[in-house]
């Protein structure tokens, strides 16, 4: 096929960010090899349709209500999560490279819960991470010897990936507690299809949509009770957390009820829910709610948000809880570091997936290293996340670093650093000019564990820096998102589920 | 069902039919005052006593303000400190709506949310400015669209009951108030058509929607204690006292059969189904004084309400369970 620019094209004239690596197109401007015939329609669409189409977009999730709250305001305004219609694709290939990463780093963290909450034969092996996992804030020794139910402990993971320079996909963080995010992936989907159907039928895109079957499949595999006589609920903090969309979006696709902590209470190590017909007993709970709050008997007597005795049920085996108690000692930003090490020591492979070279500020030549080198590196504390509670170094301040280099050789143990990170392009609307410009983005994709397995969903959220420049995607601080098309490999059908 | 939940359909409900009720009852009273013979007072007082707002009204405008069409309307339409307002209904039926998203259909959802953003929107404000029947049309349709989808897209089990019941009672209620706040006109039986008093009549009929069912029940012939007695005892009419009772009624009973001595709701099933008998029993005829019978139905439909926290939405730390 002859190598034809595109002089009409929507993509002509995009401005390519220099020493990045662009989703959709090489540096000479073209699209992709792998996606030319699926972007071919969107690339002879003008940009005034584009425009058009966004508007729809907008309005569309707004009068559906895809909508997260606003912490810092407490009248709990709620604001769309912004939108960019330009998808993010996905070439087969790239993503079954991902897809068999994941499984094997979300198997070898399962092994390493297990480990750390029995026989801890790694911890022995590791004194420094036996140091970091200890001390490490959401480690629950009071759940040493306790299996939980169906032997699962990372029901839902939502592993963040990002692409540098060399095109190659790495892991920056694992979310293995309570990862959200899926219900924009959804969401997007349904406003893609609504928007740009003609567009997504000739791309040839990975469904998304049995996701919340999958989900409902992973909760009851987990019961204490059998298959069909398990009730099982989505348990919310209230219509004012920022996730509310979220947990009730996934209850009504699942058909379950979605409860907040009052509608639950535990008799005789059982947990009951509050309804007009009397108590009736529930299974599992899919609990969009913190370990700290779950239960204020176990863990904060102030929580006023908790299920009193939950954790008490828990340990009888009379509940499952997805995800699990205790996950957060494996999501550490500190731990992070050791995941190539877990892999091979419980599953004698080599890594799949890379993943970003950190400094544990506990090492003491890491230390020594980030103390001298502030100016190019992104410090994190190891127990904030959303983006709060580091420094990017290269662009801050030198007091600012100052300052920082202070709170880490206070508390060595709760920082680690990172490289900053070329993170990859996607061509992104400016919704002030209309033009496609570079926008950073990254990409959590979302498995699904049951005691058959891991599962992956074939697609994620790519969440998308809308500010020129920013490498911070977080929802929280004006990250936006995209839909993501996994593209179905050339040669396989059209009805491929 | 949770009995949260259930709160927040009972409320729904309530809201959804509020929205309805207030809209029509301005929207008629528009009309009203350009086409009868009435003084703007006469028009406009009725509208602030039915929404339950007299004495806030008066503390706020003064008791002169009732016959300025305007204000009465604006204070029924944006005030933010009135809570039977338009804009603070709709958004409190939004509210519930939107902690209970995963029980209310997504179609009965997008509507509710597409009004409230509506209603916060400068294109209400000016279909408020331009064209006030339209707007106050877009409203109500908007709600009878919601009705509608709720009937024809939810599964019509427990949450549909409760919310239902909580719309019907507010029916009721709303009826009745009605009534009893035109009891004098509509206890003058005249026997010649006084222009002014049929066209205060057939203003009420339309504020409950009734115009056309009452015209075919006695053919044309308008008469204050008719209407009366049409508006709270005629068992076909949806919005009749008796007929939004008896469903009431029937809704509390498939959310509560009457043998389920084990379930809570007793005493609200018995309450409701007395009520419910009375009014069954009742006679055009028979009838109580106007002001006597709104004013007992009233008294009633609200400690029904009040029960129905009680025994089953965990009102008052006696919660639905034991």
């Amino acid at each position: 096929m002859a190598e034809e620019p595109h002089p009409s094209s929507l993509f002509s004239g995009y401005p390519s960010a220099p020493g990045t690596y662009d989703e959709l197109l090489e540096p000479g401007g073209h699209l992709r090899l792998p996606f030319r015939r699926a972007l071919a329609p969107l690339a002879s669409t003008s940009p005034d349709a584009i425009t058009r189409w966004q508007g729809l977009a907008e309005r569309a999730l707004l009068n559906q209500g895809v909508t997260f709250s606003v912490y810092a305001d407490s009248r709990g305004t709620e604001k769309i999560f912004p939108f960019c219609l330009i998808p993010r694709l996905v070439s087969a290939e790239d993503f079954s490279h991902v897809e068999r990463g994941l499984e094997q780093r979300v198997r070898a963290l399962g092994m390493f819960l297990d480990d750390v909450y029995g026989e801890q034969r790694i911890l022995a092996e590791d004194p420094l991470l036996r140091d970091l996992v200890l001390g490490a804030k959401h480690h629950l020794p009071m759940l040493r010897g306790l299996r939980p139910p169906g032997g699962v402990r990372i029901h839902v993971a939502g592993i963040d990936l990002v692409r540098g320079p060399d095109g190659v996909f790495r892991v920056l963080e694992d979310n293995l507690r309570t990862p959200s995010g899926v219900s924009y992936v959804l969401e997007n989907r349904i406003v893609s299809k609504r928007v740009l159907p003609k567009v997504f039928e000739e791309a040839r895109v990975h469904p998304v949509e049995h996701y919340p079957a999958r989900l409902s499949e992973v909760l009851r595999s987990v019961s204490p009770a059998p298959h069909d006589d398990t009730h099982a609920v989505v348990l919310t903090p209230g219509p004012y957390n920022s996730a509310y969309f979220e947990h009730s979006f996934l209850a009504r696709t699942m058909g379950l009820e979605l409860v907040e902590p009052a509608d639950l209470y535990v008799d005789d190590d059982r947990v009951f829910l509050r309804t007009t017909r009397g108590p009736r007993r529930v299974h599992v709970i899919y609990r969009r709610i913190d370990d700290a709050f779950l239960d204020p008997e176990a863990f904060r007597p102030d929580s006023l948000l908790g299920v009193r005795g939950l954790v008490r049920a828990y340990a009888k085996g009379n509940i499952a809880l997805a995800n699990a108690l205790g996950n957060g000692v494996a999501d550490d930003k500190a731990v992070y570091a050791f995941v190539p090490q877990m892999i091979r020591f419980y599953l004698a492979e080599e890594p799949i997936l890379a993943q970003v070279h950190t400094f544990v500020c506990a090492r003491d030549e890491d230390l020594r290293y980030v103390r001298d080198h502030l100016d190019r590196l992104v410090v994190k504390s190891v127990d904030e996340a959303g983006g709060y509670g580091m420094l990017m170094g290269p662009t801050a301040s030198a007091a600012e670093r100052d300052a920082f280099r202070r709170r880490i050789e206070a508390d060595p143990r709760r920082f680690i650093a990172q490289e900053r990170l070329e993170l990859s392009t996607c061509p992104t609307r400016d919704s002030a000019t209309g033009a496609l410009v570079p926008r950073r983005v990254d990409l959590r994709p979302y498995v699904l564990t049951s005691p058959a397995g891991p599962w992956v969903l074939p697609g994620g959220l790519s969440r998308v820096a809308l500010v020129p420049g920013s490498y911070v995607v977080n929802s929280s601080q004006g990250g936006g998102s995209k839909d993501t098309w996994v593209l179905k490999a050339r040669d396989s059908g059209r009805n491929d589920p | 069902m949770i009995a949260r939940v259930a709160d927040h359909c009972f409320w729904l409900g309530r809201y959804l039919e509020r929205v309805d009720c207030t809209a029509r009852v301005l929207h008629v009273t528009l009309h009203l005052s350009l086409d009868a013979e009435l003084g703007p007072r006469q028009c406009w007082l009725p509208v602030v006593i039915v929404s339950g707002e007299r004495e806030a009204f008066f503390a706020k405008h003064g008791e002169e303000a009732a016959a300025d069409g305007e204000l009465v309307q604006s204070y029924m339409t944006w005030d933010e400190q009135n809570s039977v307002s338009l804009v603070r209904s709709i958004a409190a039926a939004r509210d519930n709506a939107r902690s209970i998203r995963e029980v209310v259909s997504l179609e009965v959802w997008e509507t509710l949310n597409e009004l409230y953003l509506w209603s916060q929107s400068p294109a209400a404000r000016d279909e408020y400015a331009t064209n006030r029947y339209a707007f106050y049309r877009t409203i109500r349709r908007a709600i009878e669209l919601c009705r509608g989808l709720l009937q024809s897209t939810m599964l019509h089990d427990d949450p549909l009951d409760f919310l239902s019941l909580g719309l019907l009672l507010e029916r009721a209620g709303h009826s009745a108030r009605i009534v009893d706040v035109h009891h004098h006109a509509l206890s003058k039986n005249e026997a010649r058509l006084e222009v002014v008093e049929t066209g205060v009549w057939l203003s009420i009929l339309r504020s409950c929607s009734g115009k056309e069912p009452f015209m075919k029940r006695h053919q044309g012939r308008v008469t204050g204690p008719a209407v009366a007695a049409f508006l709270i005892l005629e068992p076909l009419f949806p919005r009749s006292v008796r007929h939004a009772v008896a469903e009431a009624h029937a809704r509390l009973l498939s959310i509560r059969p009457a043998g389920a001595r084990d379930l809570p709701g007793e005493r609200t099933l018995a309450r409701l189904g007395a009520l419910d008998a009375w009014l069954a029993s009742q006679t055009p005829e028979t009838i109580l004084p106007i002001h006597d019978l709104a004013t007992y139905v009233v008294s009633e439909t609200a400690g029904i309400c009040e029960e129905i926290g009680r025994e089953l939405l965990g009102y008052g730390g006696g919660s639905a369970v034991s």
